[in-house]
């Protein structure tokens, strides 16, 4: 297939699964909003999506306050945010656009009408009522694009661009969330390894859409520290653990040297990481530091995001 | 004014079955039916942006409900007509780009190829891959009464639209079925096969194997985006923009996530001027460094030929009769409509005392700009025109103010006579002709309208050839 | 006359060059005028690949290259034997029309100073080659020979109003006065062997115009005269940009690109 075809299928692949990221963080956000008495952790949830998509700054500038509405919009609706919702939708349709021979007419329906949409519920005044109504208007069709992208598509290369898009996504955000909200947890690195407030933790879960996983993953025991990184970073059933968005990609990225017979950078590193990771326990790296382990993790994903990028849609690694 | 739907009061017959249909929907019916169609349309994403339009959001194409009928009768005159037309435009490009024979002749003057931009002198002296230049060609042809259909403009480098055409078929379809069980109506859903065979025939003689074929697209900005990945969608083949060839020793390829592929033959919907920064415009961002050198070293085909534009050019179109019968030996089988050549002297003088009875169009201005519809325009636009011919009298055509014929659309509660053109698609490949029965029907939505171009408040209806 | 010539390019890159296409037209007319005893064309990067000789006689030739890294240097070099005809061409191997060198591009289009260089009266009363004649010398008049002082982007309008130029600007308003009075015209690359006037490093560029009965006739507004055997054509084209002799398309390049140019043109046994 064409390098920009590749290009354009990840790419949109990743906007659709960060819309659905940041529709689930506003969830939680909205959520502790209606819950009495949890101003800080209501106000921290809203800073940790700032913070986790890397647009504090750009927010502040901008909007000067931590403010529940001001936030809300920026993350639904400003366009001059490239992370906000609608951004993210008109970037996945945009691309999508590009490659529109390259998905099934019933896969670009459905992203085409989130894309036509999105603009009705900006039209028709918001209204912070109506929130869940629109997350849950994001989350459905996400789960629609997905859907409709297994149930239609060819598995073949194609397929896997998308998928890797999906999951460097996932990786890369759940990775943030992580290290934005352990921070803002443990304010001090005397704490780490104590016991925390049972509700502080469960946010940290529901912001990546696991608290009920975890749950069932562990019985109705404590969270704890030790756990949520087993949960979140190593768990091979959790689908929105660091593992398992690396497993997945460790798969598509097997498929596509097996499929174009030529092996590649970006293919031995993510082999490595892999590896890495399934001997891992949670004790290992708490040792190495989360923050540590968090923010090697980050770039080490961005490098094989440049030599993929090298291999497939440049055409300059030979 | 010739109404194709009504003679006076009586429905024509060609019409009756459809009448009937019409009349017995529902009032609401109609506007349900109207918001689903436009519903799938937008769904399937037909949109074309505007030019000269700052606001560049997509809108959508207006589709009108009402079938536009053609007789099998009609039609085969249609087609013979536009036939005759693809061939004496293939023959007339080879000519002037080797011998120039017809100009010898002393059948066209000289100057209005020679002088015009869109005759490439790059192009002199090459053998174009089976002597075809222009492989699909859009004819507009309008109606002015029962018998007459008259040429208005010819379009061989980059006709546009037949995505409606097919994508309009396929919206009726899916609204009324029961119409097309009723009724024998010819399938256009052929087009896209026979487009492919008709490139794959135009291979140059270096490729030996199965022919790549890709289309070249300027980008999603572009106007008729949708109809470019539309076309490579329903062919199975890469839609490209410049970015994704690359020429190597003259030789063209696309990039490709497993490496380099040769490309044989594009079917660029790309200006000549754009197709390579190297030998034509050095600031086309969306052309392919190289292509050019490429295409005249014989490893690829370029469809249509860069300099093929002279052959729709409106100073070439009042010659199109004297080219058929040059060419073909052969009557035209639809006549053209009197065209006034500004650059004469005699044309000029007649034209500018008549400017309110005429339409004045610019020599190279394409899709209903640069136009004057004399009896419709303001004091100030008739006096702007007159002035700008004065002083490029060259630049300028004009034709008699055309009535052309009309179809009903649907109105909210009535239906409603609206001016109409007809594109029909021809394809011409090596000792091949293909086309589909039907075409585009646009439509002039504005009452007494008869600017029928979408970028100007036109619209469009299926077309339906009858079997019997 | 026979001419030695020996002509480089370089071309300097700050930084490398992901993919650059040239497109050359750097072989010798062959026509009556001039002889071609030897020629040659070096690349110091890339293959140098043959693409096909256009309807002017023009041989094009491409070279593709890669990853380019600083510097890319052009050599031709030969040996020319010319006779002078005082400017009429025989024997060019053309196969276009002179009528389409009638058409003005944006670097020629004329403007009232341009127009108004020639009285209309001295067309009727004077024959063809006279006119040419006076054309060519009311244009040499017209502006006055400074090096640098225009750029490879400066058309004939802009150059009249600036009074100064080089010869690239008085071919071209050569070019824009004689297609306005309907004399086909064309901007003519080549080399001069010339030891007297303006002994800039570079080609030289004038000016062809097509006369009925005659043909195409060089005609040289910097200097005021019709060419003769100290001229070498290289090619021809509408104006400056359509004629160049190496044309080049970068992609994806972000640096800084210069230019030198070393020529060295020699009569034989003159030294």
């Amino acid at each position: 297939m064409l390098s920009r075809t590749a290009e354009n299928l990840y790419w949109t692949a990743r906007y659709v699964e960060r819309a659905d990221s940041i529709a689930r963080l506003l969830e939680v956000a909205y959520r502790i909003h209606l819950i009495p008495n949890t101003h800080e952790g209501y106000m921290n949830e809203w800073e940790s999506i700032l913070q986790a998509s890397g647009i504090k700054e750009e927010y502040l500038t901008k909007y000067k306050e931590i403010n529940k509405d001001k936030i809300e919009y920026f993350l639904l609706f400003d366009e001059t945010n490239g992370s906000c919702i609608k951004s993210c939708i008109m970037n996945a349709r945009a691309n999508l656009k590009m490659v529109r021979t390259a998905v099934t007419l019933e896969v670009w329906n459905t992203v085409n009408s989130w894309y036509h949409d999105i603009g009705k519920y900006e039209k028709e005044k918001y209204n912070s009522k109506d929130l869940p109504e629109i997350l849950d208007w994001v989350k459905r069709q996400v789960n629609l694009i997905k859907g409709t992208i297994d149930n239609t598509q060819l598995i073949n290369d194609g397929f896997d661009f998308i998928r890797l898009g999906l999951y460097f996504e996932r990786a890369d955000f759940t990775a943030r969330i992580i290290d934005v909200k352990y921070f803002i947890l443990l304010p001090s690195s005397s704490y780490i390894g104590s016991q925390v407030d049972n509700f502080q933790w469960s946010l940290m879960l529901r912001s990546v859409s696991s608290y009920r996983g975890f749950k069932w993953a562990y019985g109705n025991s404590d969270i704890d520290y030790k756990k949520i990184i087993d949960f979140l970073i190593l768990s091979s059933i959790c689908p929105r653990s660091i593992f398992f968005a690396i497993d997945k990609i460790h798969h598509h990225m097997n498929r596509l040297v097996k499929y174009y017979n030529s092996s590649n950078k970006a293919h031995k590193k993510i082999q490595t990481i892999y590896k890495g990771l399934r001997k891992s326990n949670a004790d290992q790296i708490i040792e190495f530091g989360l923050h540590e382990f968090l923010t090697k993790f980050i770039d080490d994903i961005s490098a094989i995001y440049n030599d993929l990028e090298n291999v497939y849609f440049l055409g300059t690694d030979k | 004014m010739y109404n194709e739907a009504f003679d006076k009061k009586k429905i024509r017959k060609p019409y009756s079955n459809i009448m009937t249909w019409a009349n017995s929907l529902p009032q609401n019916t109609v506007i349900k039916k109207k918001l689903q169609a436009e519903n799938l349309f937008k769904k399937i994403g037909i949109t074309f942006s505007v030019y000269n339009n700052f606001d560049s959001a997509e809108r959508l194409i207006p589709f009108d409900m009402f079938p536009r009928i053609i007789t099998r009768m009609e039609w085969m005159k249609i087609q013979d007509g536009v036939t005759q037309r693809a061939l004496a435009i293939n023959a007339f490009l080879r000519d002037i780009y080797n011998k120039c024979e017809i100009v010898k002749a002393k059948k066209i003057p000289g100057y209005l190829i020679y002088k015009n931009p869109a005759y490439e002198i790059k192009m002199i002296g090459f053998k174009v891959p089976n002597n075809i230049y222009s492989p699909i060609i859009g004819t507009d042809i309008i109606r002015t009464d029962e018998k007459s259909f008259k040429v208005l403009e010819d379009n061989c480098r980059t006709p546009s639209g037949v995505s409606y055409m097919i994508e309009n078929r396929e919206i009726m379809m899916r609204m009324f079925p029961e119409l097309f069980q009723q009724l024998n109506i010819e399938p256009v859903e052929n087009y896209s096969s026979y487009l492919l065979d008709i490139l794959k025939s135009l291979a140059p003689k270096k490729c030996d194997k199965d022919p790549k074929v890709v289309i070249l697209t300027p980008g999603p900005l572009n106007s008729a985006y949708y109809e470019h990945s539309f076309l490579a969608d329903t062919m199975g083949i890469e839609l490209v923009q410049g970015t994704d060839l690359v020429v190597e020793n003259n030789v063209t390829y696309m990039r490709t996530t497993k490496g380099k592929e040769r490309v044989d033959i594009i079917y660029r919907r790309i200006d000549d001027d754009f197709i390579d920064p190297l030998s034509f415009n050095q600031s086309s961002v969306i052309g392919v460094p190289g292509l050019f050198d490429s295409y005249r070293s014989g490893n690829v085909n370029i469809c249509s030929a860069p300099g093929s534009g002279i052959a729709d050019d409106k100073a070439i179109y009042s010659y199109m009769p004297e080219i058929i019968r040059f060419y073909l030996g052969q009557e035209p089988i639809l006549p053209s409509i009197k065209t006034w050549r500004c650059g004469s002297e005699k044309d000029k003088n007649y034209v500018l005392s008549n400017l309110e009875k005429l339409v004045i169009k610019e020599v190279h201005g394409s899709g209903g700009y640069g136009m004057l519809i004399g009896n419709s325009a303001s004091k100030a636009k008739i006096n702007l025109f007159a002035k700008k011919i004065k002083l490029n009298p060259e630049n300028y055509i004009a034709q008699p103010i055309l009535d052309l014929s009309t179809v009903p659309i649907f109105k909210k509660d009535s239906l409603s006579p609206r001016h109409v053109d007809l594109r029909p698609f021809t394809l011409i490949g090596n000792r091949k002709i293909k086309l589909v029965a039907g075409g585009l029907t646009r439509v002039a939505l504005k009452d007494g309208s008869l600017v029928v171009n979408s970028s100007q408040g036109g619209g469009v209806k299926d077309t339906w050839v009858l079997r019997d | 006359m026979i001419i030695n010539i020996n002509y480089k390019t370089s071309y300097n890159f700050t930084s490398e060059v992901p993919r650059l296409v040239q497109q050359l037209k750097l072989s010798p007319t062959e026509c009556i005028n001039q002889k071609i005893i030897k020629w040659s064309i070096e690349a110091s990067e890339g293959e140098i690949v043959e693409s096909h000789k256009d309807c002017l006689g023009n041989q094009i030739n491409n070279i593709y290259l890669q990853n380019l890294i600083k510097k890319q240097i052009i050599t031709t070099k030969g040996i020319i034997h010319t006779k002078n005809t005082f400017g009429v061409m025989k024997g060019l191997h053309e196969t276009v029309h002179p009528d389409c060198f009638l058409r003005q591009t944006i670097l020629t289009k004329p403007n009232k100073k341009i127009i108004s260089l020639i009285n209309k009266k001295s067309k009727a009363k004077t024959n063809s080659i006279e006119f040419c004649h006076t054309m060519n010398t009311v244009v040499g008049d017209s502006i006055k020979y400074l090096s640098g002082s225009t750029n490879i982007k400066t058309d004939a309008q802009h150059a009249i109003s600036l009074g100064t130029g080089v010869c690239q600007d008085f071919a071209h308003i050569l070019i824009s006065l004689a297609r306005h009075n309907d004399y086909p015209a064309r901007y003519v690359n080549g080399f001069l062997a010339d030891d007297s006037g303006h002994g800039d490093n570079d080609t030289h560029a004038w000016v062809e115009i097509f006369i009925k009965d005659l043909g195409w006739v060089g005609f040289d507004p910097s200097h005021k005269c019709s060419i003769d055997d100290k001229y070498v054509r290289m090619g021809c084209g509408f104006d400056f940009a359509d004629a160049s002799m190496i044309k080049g398309v970068k992609s994806n390049f972000k640096g800084e690109e210069t230019l030198d140019k070393e020529i060295n043109i020699q009569l034989q046994g003159s030294q």
